[in-house]
C-alpha cells in the first residue's frame, strides 16, 4: 500500500511540476536558512567539553580599584582576570584537583643553522595540568609534569599544524627549538584539538584556534615573556622592569581549576576568601569580598559568547520557515483541490477517506522530504557563505549529524504539518460529487 | 464591474487567500526589520574616520636574539621607509586606529581619585603621526620634535603634552569650554597640557560607543614589537606594501616582519560582523520577496486555470480584458493589504522583542510605509501576467464544455 501511495505522489508530482517545485523549493529554502542559522547557534551556544564542564572552574577574585568596580554596568562583577602574583601564589597552595594559570604570548622561532626564516608563533603560556584538566589528545609524547612547572625547564608541546610545519609532520619529541633566544626541547605534540567555543578563554576570542604551541607558566618569568592578550589595570604603578610588571595589579593572567565534584564548589571560594583574607592584611584587595568561580558553561555565559547576531538571524530564520510553511499549504491546498475530480473517482470506486488522507500525505512527506535534502545542500552552501564572510576558524563551520537530522526532520514534519489540513479537506469531497459535471 | 464575481470566488474558498495573506504579514515583519537592522549596520560602517584610510599601510616588526636594539631598529626602520619615493610621512606607534586592538585609558579635569574618569582610546606617536593617518588638526598645534623621545620599557617618562580630540574634550569639558591649553590627569595623577585639538578621528574599538574618544601623547614606543603607521601619495598604497615589506627585511635579519597590510584591511576586518550581518540579511531578503512573489505567481495561475470557463462566461457576457485583469489586480491587492495590515502589527511585535532583547534601537517607522509599498508593488507585478492570461481567454470557452 505504501509502495503505492509512493507511486501515487509521484505521479501526481509530475502532473503538476510548476506547483511541485515550487512546494520543493519553498521547504528547501526555509530549511536552508533556518539550519544555516541554527547549526551557527548550536555551535556557539554548544558544550566544547561535556565530560568534564561541571568540574572544571574559572576563577575571579576582586583585586581591583577600591574606588570603582572593574565593570561599571555590573558593578557586582570581580575582573575577570587574576594577576600574575596571585596567580602564582594559587598554584603554590593548590587545593583544586588540579589547576592551572595561563595566558597568550608569541614567540620569534629562530632558524636552526643558516637556512630557514625566522618566524613569530603564538602560544599559550599554562601549567602542565592544561592538558589532562582539559582532554587534550596527544599524538607524540606527552605534556610537562608538575616539576617543570616549578623548574622552569623550556620545554614545548607542538599543535599538529606547528609540528608539520616545522618537523613534517614526524615525532619531534626530543628535537630542539631555538625559542627567545633560549633552547625549548619539545617533549610533546598535539592532536587536532578544538574545543567550539574555546571555553578556556573567551576573553581573547571564543572563536579562535588554539595557539601554535604550549610553553610552560614559569618560563614567563625567567624569559621575559610578554602576553598578547588583553590585560586590564586600574592602578598607577611606576613599572620600569618586568619583575614590576609581574608583581603589578594590572589583571592578565587566567586561571582555572578543577574540583572533583561540583560539591568542593563552595569549599573551594572558602580557600579564595581566606587567600583574599591574607592579602588585605597586606593592604590589597580593598574592595568587599568578592571571590567567584564558575562553571564551563557559567563562563560562557559570563562572556555572552552567543554572539546577539546570531540570536537576531534565529529568530528571523525561524519566522522566514513559517513563510514557507505557510506558502506550503496554500500551494497544496490549491493543488489537492484541483485534484478533486480524481479523489471523487476513488471514492466512488471504494476507497475509504483514511485511505485517500494516507495518500495525500505520503505525498507531502515525499515532497518535504526532497525539499528537506535540497535545504541541506542549502544550508552547506550557507555555511561555507558564512565561513567566507566571518573567516572563521575551520573548525567552526561543520554540519554534523545531529543537524543533519534535524534538519532532515524539521523538514518532513514542516511539510506534514503543512498537508495536515489540505489532505483533511481533501478527504471530505464526497463521492462522485466532482463525476456528475463530467 | 467585477468585485461581486471576486469577491464570491474569494469568498468560496477563503483558506487560500487568507494563507496568502498570512504569508505576506510575516513577510512584511522580517523584511522590515531586516531591512532597518541592514540600514543600521551600513550606518555604522559608513561612519566618517577621520583619516585618510585608504592610502595608510600598517606594519609589525619585532626583533630576536641577544643585543639586539630596538632604538637603533626603529630609527633605521623610520628612515629607511620614509627614503622610498611615493612615502609622504611615517610613525612607530603604540596601535593603530580601527583595528580592534588598542590601549585604553581614563582622564580627568581634576585631580581627585574619586571622581569617575572620562574613558578614551590612547595613542602614542611621534611629530609626524598625524600627517601619517591624514589627521586634521582643528586647533593648537602638534608636538614639536624634541617632545618626542623614544619611550623604552624601563623608562618612566612624564607627558607635559597631548592632543585630544573635539568628542573627548567635550566629554571631559564641556561643550562650551575651550579645551585649547587646559590641564587634564591621567590615572597617576600626573597633569597633562592640552595643545591641539583634533576635530575628528576614530579610536581602536569600532563597537565601543566612545569611538571618537581619543587621546594622544607624544613619544617612540619601542618595546618588543613595533609597529609602524606609513601614508604613502594618494593610490601608490598596494605598489608600495611588497616594497616595503622587502626592504624592511632584508635591511636587518635579526627581525621578523609582520603582516604589512592596508589599515582599510583592519578596519573591514572590524566591521566584519556587520558587515555579515548586512550580505546574510540581504540574502535572506532577497529569498523571502522571490519566494512570496513565485508563490504569488504560481497560485494566480492556477486558478486562472481553474477559473477559465467563468472567465469565458463572463468575457462571453460582455466584461472586457481590461475588467478581468482589474479584477485580478484588485484580487490580489485586497489580499495583500490584509496582509499587510496584520503584518504591521507583527512587524511592531518583532521589532519590540529585538529592542527589549537584544541592546537593538527602536525601529523607524518610516520604514513601514516603505515596506508596504514596496509588497504592493511586487504582489501586483506578480499578478500581472497570470491576470494577462486570464484576460486572453476567448469567450468562447464558455460555450465549450456545456
Amino acid at each position: 500500500m505504501f509502495k503505492y501511495n509512493v507511486k501515487l505522489a509521484f505521479k501526481s508530482m509530475q502532473r503538476n511540476p510548476i506547483m511541485t517545485g515550487l512546494m520543493v523549493a519553498a521547504i528547501a529554502v526555509g530549511i536552508g536558512v533556518s539550519m544555516t542559522t541554527l547549526t551557527v547557534h548550536y555551535l556557539m551556544s554548544g558544550n566544547p567539553i561535556p565530560e568534564k564542564s561541571s568540574v572544571l572552574y574559572a576563577v575571579t577574585m576582586d583585586s581591583w580599584n577600591p574606588l570603582l568596580p572593574f565593570d561599571d554596568d555590573r558593578p557586582e562583577r570581580a575582573p575577570h582576570q587574576v594577576t600574575y602574583s596571585d596567580a602564582e601564589r594559587l598554584l603554590e597552595i593548590g587545593k583544586g584537583k588540579r589547576q592551572t594559570a595561563m595566558f597568550e604570548s608569541s614567540l620569534v622561532i629562530e632558524p636552526i643553522g643558516d637556512d630557514g626564516q625566522p618566524f613569530e608563533a603564538t602560544a599559550r603560556v599554562t601549567d602542565g595540568d592544561f592538558f589532562p584538566m582539559f582532554d587534550v589528545p596527544f599524538i607524540y609524547g606527552s605534556g610537562w609534569d608538575s616539576a617543570t612547572d616549578k623548574s622552569a625547564e623550556t620545554v614545548v608541546v607542538l599543535t599538529k599544524a606547528l609540528n608539520e610545519r616545522l618537523f613534517g609532520g614526524e615525532d619531534s619529541t626530543g628535537r630542539q627549538l631555538q625559542m627567545n633566544g633560549a633552547q625549548f626541547q619539545v617533549i610533546g605534540v598535539i592532536d587536532a584539538w578544538e574545543p567550539t567555543p574555546r571555553f578556556y578563554d573567551p576573553i581573547n576570542g571564543a572563536f579562535q584556534e588554539v595557539m601554535d604551541m604550549f610553553v610552560p607558566y614559569s618560563v614567563t618569568r625567567t624569559l621575559e615573556l610578554d602576553s598578547i592578550g588583553s590585560d586590564w589595570g586600574w592602578k598607577s604603578e611606576s613599572i620600569t622592569t618586568f619583575e614590576q610588571w609581574l608583581n603589578s595589579e594590572s589583571t592578565w593572567i587566567q586561571y582555572f581549576v578543577e574540583l572533583d565534584s561540583p560539591r568542593d564548589r563552595s569549599e573551594y571560594v572558602a580557600h579564595l576568601d581566606a587567600y583574599v583574607e591574607g592579602q588585605k592584611q597586606l593592604g590589597r584587595f580593598e574592595r568587599p569580598m568578592n571571590n567567584n568561580i564558575y562553571d564551563v558553561m557559567e563562563w560562557m555565559e559570563y562572556h555572552e559568547v552567543v554572539e546577539e547576531d546570531a540570536r537576531v538571524l534565529l529568530g528571523l530564520s525561524f519566522l522566514f520557515l513559517l513563510v514557507c510553511v505557510l506558502s506550503t499549504i496554500a500551494l497544496l491546498l490549491t493543488k489537492f483541490i484541483g485534484k478533486k475530480g480524481d479523489v471523487s473517482l476513488r471514492r466512488a470506486l471504494g476507497a475509504s477517506r483514511k485511505a485517500i488522507f494516507n495518500q495525500q500525505i505520503v505525498e507531502v512527506a515525499v515532497i518535504g522530504f526532497a525539499g528537506g535534502t535540497a535545504g541541506l545542500g542549502l544550508a552547506w552552501l550557507g555555511l561555507q557563505g558564512i565561513d567566507y564572510l566571518y573567516d572563521t576558524p575551520s573548525a567552526l563551520i561543520r554540519l554534523d549529524w545531529v543537524m543533519v537530522s534535524t534538519a532532515i526532520g524539521v523538514s518532513v514534519l514542516s511539510g506534514m504539518i503543512a498537508g495536515m489540513y489540505p489532505a483533511w479537506r481533501v478527504c471530505q469531497i464526497p463521492p462522485a460529487a466532482q463525476l456528475k459535471t463530467q | 464591474m467585477g468585485f461581486r464575481p471576486m469577491m464570491s470566488s474569494l469568498m468560496r474558498s477563503k483558506t487560500g487567500p487568507i494563507l496568502v495573506a498570512l504569508q505576506i504579514a510575516v513577510t512584511l515583519a522580517i523584511v522590515i526589520n531586516a531591512l532597518f537592522i541592514i540600514s543600521q549596520r551600513v550606518e555604522k560602517m559608513d561612519r566618517d574616520t577621520g583619516m585618510d584610510i585608504a592610502n595608510v599601510i600598517v606594519t609589525d616588526v619585532r626583533g630576536f636574539g641577544q643585543g639586539f636594539d630596538v632604538v637603533d631598529s626603529i630609527r633605521n626602520d623610520i628612515d629607511l621607509i620614509k627614503s622610498i619615493p611615493g612615502i609622504v610621512a611615517a610613525t612607530v606607534s603604540n596601535h593603530a586606529p580601527l583595528s580592534g586592538s588598542g590601549s585604553g585609558t581614563g582622564l580627568r579635569t581634576v585631580a581627585d581619585e574619586t571622581i569617575t574618569p572620562v574613558s578614551t582610546a590612547r595613542y602614542q606617536w611621534s611629530e609626524e603621526g598625524l600627517d601619517a593617518l591624514g589627521i586634521e588638526l582643528a586647533r593648537g598645534r602638534n608636538f614639536y620634535p624634541q617632545e618626542v623621545i623614544y619611550d623604552t620599557p624601563d623608562m618612566d617618562a612624564d607627558v607635559p603634552s597631548v592632543l585630544i580630540t573635539q568628542a573627548l574634550a567635550d566629554e571631559l569639558f564641556g561643550e562650551d569650554v575651550d579645551a585649547l591649553g587646559k590641564t587634564v590627569y591621567w590615572g597617576s595623577m600626573e597633569p597633562s597640557t592640552v595643545i591641539g585639538i583634533i576635530g575628528h578621528m576614530q579610536g581602536s574599538w569600532v563597537n565601543w560607543d566612545k569611538l571618537n574618544n581619543v587621546v594622544i601623547h607624544p613619544g617612540k614606543p619601542a618595546y618588543t614589537n613595533n609597529r609602524y603607521i606609513i601614508r604613502t601619495e594618494p593610490g601608490m598604497r598596494d605598489e608600495l606594501i611588497p616594497i616595503i615589506e622587502q626592504k624592511l627585511g632584508e635591511s636587518n635579519l635579526r627581525r621578523v616582519v609582520k603582516n604589512v597590510r592596508p589599515l582599510e584591511e583592519m578596519a573591514a576586518r572590524s566591521y566584519r560582523s556587520d558587515r555579515g550581518m548586512a550580505i546574510i540579511l540581504s540574502i535572506v531578503i532577497a529569498l523571502l520577496i522571490g519566494l512570496t512573489a513565485l508563490v504569488i505567481v504560481g497560485l494566480a495561475s492556477f486558478h486562472v486555470t481553474q477559473r477559465t470557463k467563468q472567465i469565458g462566461t463572463r468575457r462571453a457576457l460582455g466584461a472586457t480584458r481590461t475588467h478581468i485583469i482589474k479584477e485580478f489586480l484588485l484580487e490580489n491587492w485586497l489580499i495583500t493589504t490584509a496582509g499587510a495590515v496584520l503584518g504591521v502589527i507583527l512587524t511592531v511585535v518583532v521589532a519590540y522583542w529585538m529592542e527589549t532583547t537584544f541592546q537593538l534601537p527602536r525601529l523607524d517607522w518610516r520604514y513601514l510605509p516603505a515596506g508596504i509599498g514596496i509588497l504592493w508593488a511586487l504582489s501586483s507585478l506578480a499578478v500581472l501576467e497570470p491576470a494577462r492570461r486570464a484576460a486572453s481567454v476567448p469567450p468562447a470557452v464558455a460555450t465549450r464544455s456545456i
